[in-house]
């Protein structure tokens, strides 16, 4: 690039050219410009205080709603009601055993289903014969309702455990293989074959390229699988269980004791955003490669 | 340079069999060729017409539907570490850093040491240019540089010929002459076989010993170029200011245009007519 001297000397800006000297900053865009701009961008401390003055927010709605009666009590229990109620459960009443268990359950049943998910959802996306003999079965049970299988899985195994892990199961697995497949097609091809021309065997290709490569996407699955693996839950102990917050809930309702069914509600809740947040923050740890 | 037939592709035809809505495509039409230990052979010819797929054919990728490519008298059945590819878009691992793409090449070799993997390593990272870089992430480098790094991969792989795919392709104007210049070097020093595609005349004429210029689909050779009888073998940048080059490269364009305008005539009979 070649300098160019102005040959009007140092005038300042003539109608018909750029002024010399330095030029004079662009203005930075307000926080209010860039949140508000389209696909504009944003900082994680902002990001943060948006989230929490959407739950302000939220609150705000609800108290308002219980304070001035809009909704009549016993339909909706004040914010404060469920939080007293949700500490009352918590040291009273064995709320943290029923937690655990719940947790547990959902726990196990993830594990098995992702167990069984990975190994199956890689060979369907190697090996047309896998893919070819399981994918119209997975594809028809994936569209079964789970509660319409809750009858079958008591006859089979009975109220204890063992049908509520089954049902977790089955409501997770036959979606979670399908997404697994899908991630390990979206390989590049590029890097299979960079692999076999490096001379590598198909099962390395399979655990030091493919593996690797669809690992992120792997982990964002895993987590919303995890996140379903509680909607079923709730089937489950409302069905057939006596512990569980789902079984808390459901006893609960009997007695139209909302704050109670609420506060049940709430934990599920919780639980729910801190496991999803925290398996976020572990991806964006291990995967910082992609950014 | 000997002739002693390193290479050879023997006959080769490919078809691709219908699929779905579109009808089979006949994409190359008995090509045969020769060549020699060392050399450094270009593919040219137009869009479409199936340089690609013989590459990959060469490379075990895909296979021919009618005749034979032999390697150092062995028959070609499928890809293995003796024939490397440099492909065009970027096909580096994001999730390792730069020295650990270069010796991912070398990680499913068991004819070296380990000691003489990590010394293959440092060399290749440095032959490429890249010392200084070894611990960034492929996503932190330029484009070029991703490019360099696929090489050195490719290389540290130990094959006996290199297959390159429009690989400076998406590389701007600079960057392109830059690696052109360090690929002429590097295939000096280390005397591999290469076989390489482009679409860019130019590009052909610095790079090959042999330009092969294909017709449209289906590719047949159309011509045979030994660039050295016109430009020689030496190859600094300033041969693409010499009279010759020019003369060589009008008359090379002379051919492609018209094969252009068959293409086009090719994809409007086709029913592939642009809307
Ligand atoms: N797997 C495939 N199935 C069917 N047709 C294919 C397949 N691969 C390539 N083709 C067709 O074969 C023809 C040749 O493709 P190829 O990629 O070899 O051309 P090319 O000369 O490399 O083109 P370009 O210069 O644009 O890269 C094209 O018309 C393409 O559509
Ligand atoms: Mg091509």
């Amino acid at each position: 690039m070649t300098e160019q001297r102005d040959p009007h000397g140092s005038e300042g800006s003539g109608p018909d050219g750029p002024a010399s000297g330095a030029a004079p900053p662009v203005p930075e865009p307000t926080v209010w410009q860039q949140l508000t701009g389209f696909r504009g961008s944003t900082t994680r401390g902002t990001d943060i205080a948006l989230g929490v003055i959407g739950f302000a927010l939220l609150l705000a709605i609800w108290s308002g709603l219980v304070a001035f009666e809009v909704v009549p009590k016993q339909y909706l229990a004040s914010p404060q009601a469920v939080v007293v109620r949700l500490w009352e459960l918590l040291t009273r009443y064995e709320f943290l055993d029923d937690i655990g268990i719940s947790v547990y359950r959902v726990w196990l049943a993830f594990l098995l289903s992702a167990i069984v998910a990975i190994p199956l959802g890689i060979l369907m996306s190697s090996f047309r014969i896998v893919n070819g003999l399981t994918e119209p079965i997975i594809d028809f049970i994936r569209y079964l309702p789970v509660p319409a299988l809750v009858p079958l899985t008591v006859i089979w195994l009975g109220i204890g455990e063992a049908s509520k892990i089954a049902l977790l199961w089955m409501g997770t697995f036959f979606q979670l293989v399908l997404l697994i497949a899908d991630d390990a097609r979206r390989v590049p091809r590029e890097y299979v074959e960079v692999g076999m021309t490096v001379g590598a065997r198909p099962s390395q290709v399979l655990r030091h390229i493919i593996l690797p490569a669809m690992l992120p996407s792997m982990v964002d699955n895993l987590r919303i699988t995890l996140g379903w693996c509680w909607t079923y839950l709730i089937i489950a102990e409302i069905v057939a269980s006596d512990s569980g917050i789902g079984y808390v809930i459901w006893s609960a309702r009997r007695y139209v004791k909302t704050p109670e069914v609420m506060a049940g509600i709430l934990a599920i809740g919780v639980i729910g955003f801190l496991t999803d947040q925290f398996i976020r923050w572990l991806h964006r740890r291990a995967f910082a490669y992609l950014r | 340079m000997g002739n002693d037939g390193f290479i050879l592709i023997d006959r080769v035809s490919k078809e691709f069999a219908a699929h779905g809505k579109s009808a089979a495509v006949r994409v190359i039409e008995n090509v045969s060729m020769t060549i020699a230990r060392g050399e450094f052979i270009i593919f040219l010819g137009p869009s479409g017409c199936g340089k690609t797929t013989l590459m990959r054919i060469v490379g075990g990728l895909e296979t021919a539907s009618c005749g034979q490519v032999l390697l150092d008298g062995a028959t070609v059945i499928g890809p293995d570490r003796k024939k490397g590819m440099v492909f065009q878009s970027y096909s580096s691992f994001p999730w390792l850093d730069v020295i650990d793409n270069i010796r991912f090449g070398m990680r499913f070799r068991d004819d070296i040491s380990a000691a003489e993997k990590e010394r293959l390593a440092q060399y290749y990272l440095e032959l490429v240019g890249l010392r200084g870089f070894e611990t960034y992430r492929v996503n932190r480098i330029s484009g070029g540089m991703r490019q360099r790094l696929a090489i050195a991969r490719t290389l540290a792989a130990g094959p006996d010929v290199l297959l390159m795919d429009e690989p400076f392709g998406a590389l701007d104007a600079q960057n392109r002459e830059f690696l052109q210049e360090q690929l002429v070097g590097i295939q000096k020093s280390e005397q591999k076989t290469v076989i390489f595609v482009t679409h860019d005349v130019e590009e052909a004429i610095f790079l090959a010993d042999r330009i092969m210029l294909f017709s449209a689909r289906p590719a047949r050779v159309l011509q045979e170029i030994r660039v050295g009888d016109h430009i020689g073998t030496e190859r600094p940048l300033a041969v693409k200011s010499t009279q010759a080059f020019f003369a060589l490269r009008n008359s090379i364009l002379d051919v492609t245009r018209k094969l252009a305008l068959q293409t086009e005539k090719i994809m409007l009979q086709g029913g592939m007519s642009p809307a």
